[in-house]
């Protein structure tokens, strides 16, 4: 997509976003990684429980690409599993304050569940 | 037949462009799990299967959308010439039907002469609204193209009957012409949205 184009979407017109979008963002927070790093990464932190398999993590890329969140870094071998070249993905600035307004609406959805007490409370 | 070349297989599923861009990637990241899970695990080609089924028709859904997009950007265009091609054969109607008057007052012109005249400068006119209606490229645009167009053949058709005689050149552009414009106008085109 053309950058001139990218500009005019609002970040806050791309929420809510997909759990997986919001996982794939998150571990590219602060440092690069190729793909099998953000699988590896996403099954970690959730337990299990966001499961990226080849086709959905390459489809997300594909349009995080598209809507400019996401840009291609480096390609280059990872020492820990081989010789093979690997694309490296990292966020965008963009694609950093869409991460950011969607971690805090989570956040503002989980501090009214804690008001309503449906967590943080222990259960009898 | 090896487990890679099953994968290479099943990945034929997805849109050659995909492929194309991020076929060697997955078979690379299908590789690295089959390496460090038990591939003969039936959970293991259970959720590559399941993967495949979740994200192959999405992929084909967004080639497709982006094909009906592009459809849309040529079809735009399209009626953009079409409207000037409008405007200027309005424009040539007109000034064609002004000659026929100024001839038809130097031989001494009938009623009927006259009438059919002057329903062809009308018509001219119709399709030259019709023509600047298009290239305003608004749904009501689109009505205004669609009213003066019909009511323009239907000036012509009643000017053919009243005077007979109508050439070659006047009947594709005073018939034929807004005939072609009007199923243009009624074609079904999806607007593009700018999300």
């Amino acid at each position: 997509m053309p950058k001139k184009q990218r500009r005019e979407i609002s970040p806050e017109s791309l929420l809510p976003l997909a759990p997986a979008t919001f996982q794939i963002l998150l571990t590219l927070v602060g440092d690069e990684r190729h793909g099998y790093a953000i699988m590896k990464e996403v099954t970690a932190r959730t337990d299990g429980a966001v499961k990226l398999g080849p086709g959905t993590l390459y489809g997300a890329l594909k349009r995080l690409l598209e809507a400019g969140l996401v840009e291609q870094g480096s390609e280059r071998a990872d020492p820990e599993l081989g010789d093979d070249r690997r694309r490296y993905y990292r966020l965008t600035r963009f694609g950093l304050r869409v991460a950011r307004l969607e971690a805090r609406r989570l956040d503002a959805m989980v501090r009214a569940a804690r008001q309503k007490k449906l967590i943080g409370v222990a259960t009898a | 037949m090896s487990a890679e070349r099953v994968y290479r297989l099943l990945l034929r599923a997805y849109p050659r462009t995909f492929r194309a861009k991020y076929g060697e990637e997955m078979m690379l990241l299908f590789r690295d799990e089959y390496r460090r899970r038990n591939a003969r695990a039936l959970a293991f080609w259970g959720s590559i299967v399941d993967d495949l089924a979740r994200s192959a028709p999405s992929m084909w859904v967004e080639v497709f959308s982006s094909r009906i997009k592009d459809f849309t950007r040529v079809f735009e265009v399209v009626m953009k010439l079409a409207g000037i091609l409008a405007v200027l054969l309005g424009i040539y109607g007109v000034v064609g039907a002004l000659g026929d008057a100024v001839v038809g007052m130097r031989i001494g012109p009938s009623g009927a002469y006259v009438v059919a005249v002057s329903l062809g400068i009308i018509a001219a006119l119709l399709l030259l609204t019709a023509g600047a209606a298009v290239l305003w490229s608004s749904a009501s645009g689109r009505n205004t193209a669609t009213i003066a167009l019909a009511a323009s053949v239907l000036m012509v058709l009643i000017a053919r009957l009243l005077h007979p005689w109508m050439g070659t050149v006047a009947l594709i552009v005073g018939i034929v012409s807004p005939i072609v414009l009007l199923a243009a106008v009624q074609w079904p085109h999806r607007r593009q949205s700018t999300a």
